[in-house]
């Protein structure tokens, strides 16, 4: 029972921790930004768009809204290859 | 225990919830004017207004999704659409073509004209012709008529000449069958000599009428 418990407790943190829960709204913002710079492609401008808005809406203190923009902006950031 | 563990399931699967939905009636004219912006090749040629522009829907719908905040959902909807307008007339001016650069040159030895004038010479017809069943084969290829002068007389007079003597080949060339979408034409005057003119043989060697096939 108690390795059950133990092995559900992991599995339970590990997807908040997989989708970078447990990472700032800041951070993310951060990376995106680091990652992207002297790309000014359209995803990279739109990553860059949207990780704005997360922290916008984070600073409005709507932590799901942050979390859905920082999400998209990622997305936007992949497609965005890197840094040009 | 099962209730316990679909509980927390349920919350984890919060983080991979879906993006704000765009597709609301409200927001029919910005998702319009994005389009028609993107269509003209915005996120290509103007990737920052753009950028704005969708960016700009997203929160839009986010905020009309969420309710309760009706001037900034107007002024994120008018954002967008302002961005999209712009993005759109920055990518019409952005993305006009490259020049054409050119490939290769067909020299058209021996096509001549009249002493200061346009007209060809009987001699050039058969060249011509040559150069007809050239562009016929090569149906893929864009040409630019080009001619020149020798240095002789005024630059501007030259430049006139060369004009007219461009124009005269392609005018044969369309009349023979070429489209004339495929051709251009256009006169170089004494600008680019390739010749020696302190003999008559390098004046006549400036003197020329070439296709300049285009990429």
């Amino acid at each position: 029972m108690r390795i059950t418990l133990l092995l559900f407790t992991l599995f339970a943190f590990s997807l908040p921790a997989h989708a970078g829960m447990f990472s700032t709204i800041d951070d993310r913002a951060n990376q995106i930004s680091a990652q992207l710079q002297g790309n000014h492609t359209y995803h990279a401008e739109l990553a860059r768009q949207l990780a704005n808005v997360a922290l916008e809406e984070k600073s409005q203190h709507d932590t799901p809204a942050a979390m859905e923009f920082i999400r998209m902006a990622e997305d936007h950031a992949a497609q965005a290859g890197g840094a040009h | 225990m099962k209730r316990l563990m679909i509980l927390a399931a349920s919350l984890s699967l919060v983080a991979c919830s879906t993006h704000s939905n765009i597709d609301i009636d409200e927001l029919a004219e910005a998702r319009a004017a994005i389009a028609a912006s993107k269509a003209a090749g915005a996120e290509r040629c103007a990737p920052k207004l753009q950028a704005q522009a969708v960016a700009s829907l997203y929160w839009a719908a986010h905020e009309i999704q969420e309710g309760g905040h009706p001037e900034e959902e107007a002024e994120l909807t008018a954002r967008a659409i302002s961005k999209a307008n712009a993005a759109r007339t920055q990518a019409k001016k952005n993305c006009s073509p490259a020049p054409k650069k050119v490939v290769e040159i067909i020299k058209l030895s021996g096509v001549n004209f009249a002493n200061n004038s346009a007209e060809l010479t009987p001699a050039s017809i058969a060249i011509l012709d040559g150069a007809v069943a050239t562009l016929k084969r090569r149906s893929e290829i864009q040409v630019e008529v080009a001619a020149h002068t020798s240095s002789r007389g005024a630059a501007a007079y030259n430049l006139a000449l060369s004009k007219s003597r461009a124009a005269a080949v392609k005018d044969y060339l369309v009349s023979h069958g070429i489209d004339a979408n495929r051709l251009t034409s256009k006169g170089y005057g004494e600008t680019q000599l390739i010749a020696d003119e302190s003999t008559r043989a390098g004046e006549a060697k400036n003197r020329r009428v070439e296709l300049r096939v285009m990429n």
